[in-house]
């Protein structure tokens, strides 16, 4: 077993998760989540916020992923994040 | 119009399956529904390109208050590759073929039920986002992953 991982990791064979090691701030925001009601989950997840652009038109549909891609990029503040990296 | 809310996934639910629609919640949406906890603004939802499936879906989103018009509702009987609602009582983007995920019915066959809600199973939900390649999706992946050995350890204990 690795001696030298860090402080914010869990080591996966101590936690309940034998995957990759999780930080072990996500999984007590993961073990949190799991004891709430999906409804109590949903209420905290979905937001509303204003998107320029995005939210000026009430439809928009794309032949493709691609066309639809390439109008984000072309068209989106970069700040929203819907460029490809 | 304000966040979507539960009450308007189960009208999702509800509505869909009355009219027989075949589709599954994809995105940080369906991770959300999975357990994952983080935010997210609208509900995305992987639909089969069918025509049967097409006239399911406009029945279901006119029932559900989506103010369709009769070019709108056929582009999505046609099924385009992606269409963004804006004109219902919350906002809907419609996927009919998302980055990452070769066909409908693999995705359909390992599909999760929550609650009753049809879910992408994580592996294909982190596929689609991986596949994208956007700032926004690069950014939520590191965190998605680690839910996923979350879910799939929690999930394989209770099955």
């Amino acid at each position: 077993m690795s001696t030298n991982r860090t402080k914010e990791q869990v080591d996966p064979q101590e936690s309940p998760c034998f995957g990759p090691a999780i930080p072990a701030e996500w999984l007590a925001d993961f073990e949190a989540a799991a004891r709430r009601p999906l409804a109590l989950r949903m209420k905290y997840a979905f937001i509303k916020t204003y998107k320029p652009v995005l939210d000026d038109a009430s439809y928009r549909s794309f032949d493709t992923m691609e066309d639809y891609r390439r109008w984000c990029e072309e068209n989106l503040p970069d700040w929203l994040g819907y460029g490809r990296v | 119009m304000g966040a979507f809310e539960y009450r308007q996934a189960q009208e999702i639910r509800d509505v869909f399956a009355r009219h027989g629609c075949k589709y599954l919640f994809i995105g940080k949406s369906g991770a959300i529904l999975l357990g994952f906890p983080d935010t997210t603004q609208d509900a995305d939802i992987f639909a089969e390109k069918s025509p049967t499936n097409g006239r399911a879906l406009v029945a279901s989103l006119r029932e559900l208050g989506f103010n369709l018009a009769n070019e709108q509702a056929r582009e999505i009987e046609r099924g385009k590759d992606f269409v963004q609602l804006r004109n219902g009582p919350f906002d809907l983007d419609l996927v009919f073929a998302p980055d990452g995920i070769e066909r409908f019915e693999d995705a359909w066959r390992r599909r999760v039920e929550v609650e009753g809600f049809p879910v992408c199973h994580i592996d294909d939900i982190i596929a689609s986002k991986a596949a994208t390649n956007r700032v926004k999706d690069r950014e939520s992946l590191p965190r998605l992953r680690s839910f996923r050995a979350y879910w799939v350890e929690r999930h394989d204990r209770s099955t």
